[in-house]
């Protein structure tokens, strides 16, 4: 199963993680169990963060930004990762 | 961390103390219930001469009351076991731990809390502004560089000799 990550729009690979292991890795990340530890790790904690004591954690997706971006998410006990290229339009500067 | 449970080991006895501080129990049976555990060997009190001054007396009984709250575990006056007695503790020991531990290790680590119920969508989505990267890092950079400026302004000397006349 890919749930649909393979349709998103300039993406280069992508990765869904469980608790028990990688479910679907394709592209750049393909097998990339070493990358799927680290965002694992990346996840969990950043996941423990609450604004003012609220209930839910105050995020709905992560950006990993440099040459390309890795984008995160937590749907169901289950980690979707989606490596996408980085916007190629800059501001245009008049 | 949660601490869970905690363990005081003595010579004699092992006490686990559960977060319900109102059970206390030996992890295994007392095998000789008539030797005395260690701290009250020094305490008989069957043994106190009667021309002791009252000062003497308040001073055994808190010594006494305290020796009571007190598990020492330094074991310096031994009782001393046979080793076949210690072995066959230690195996007792091992079995109790096992078993508890096998009861402990079954907690499954905290579930990771949903973020969104559309992953494709949230993930299909624009990407953070370019321009709003290169803020963040502005003020990142900015905020590094302040922190990396404080430092102690000395104004007077910490250490002044007294003139002692």
């Amino acid at each position: 199963m890919s749930f649909g990550l393979e349709r998103i729009p300039d993406q280069l690979g992508y990765l869904v993680i469980s608790e028990d292991g990688v479910l679907a890795s394709a592209g750049e990340l393909e097998n990339d169990e070493h990358t799927a530890g680290v965002i694992m790790q990346m996840v969990r904690t950043a996941c423990r963060f609450r604004q003012h004591g609220a209930a839910e954690p105050p995020f709905k997706r992560m950006s990993g930004k440099s040459d390309n971006t890795h984008l995160m998410t937590v749907s169901g006990q289950k980690v979707f990762v989606v490596k996408r290229q980085n916007n190629h339009r800059e501001p245009v500067v008049v | 961390m949660v601490i869970e449970d905690v363990v005081i080991v003595c010579e004699c006895d092992t006490y686990v103390v559960p977060q319900d501080p109102d059970v206390y129990k030996p992890l295994i049976p007392h095998p000789n219930p008539d030797s005395k555990p260690l701290n009250s060997t020094e305490w008989s009190s069957a043994s106190v001469p009667s021309a002791r001054t009252d000062e003497q007396a308040l001073l055994t009984s808190i010594l006494f009351k305290t020796a009571l709250n007190i598990i020492d575990v330094s074991a310096a006056d031994s009782q001393g076991m046979e080793q076949h007695e210690y072995m066959d503790k230690a195996r007792q020991y091992s079995t109790k731990l096992a078993l508890l531990s096998n009861s402990l290790s079954q907690k499954k680590p905290l579930p990771l809390p949903s973020l969104t119920s559309q992953p494709h969508q949230v993930l299909a989505s624009d990407l953070v502004p370019y321009s709003d990267v290169q803020q963040v890092s502005k003020i990142a950079a900015y905020a590094y560089s302040a922190i990396s400026q404080i430092k102690v302004d000395a104004k007077e000397e910490l250490v002044v000799q007294f003139a002692i006349p």
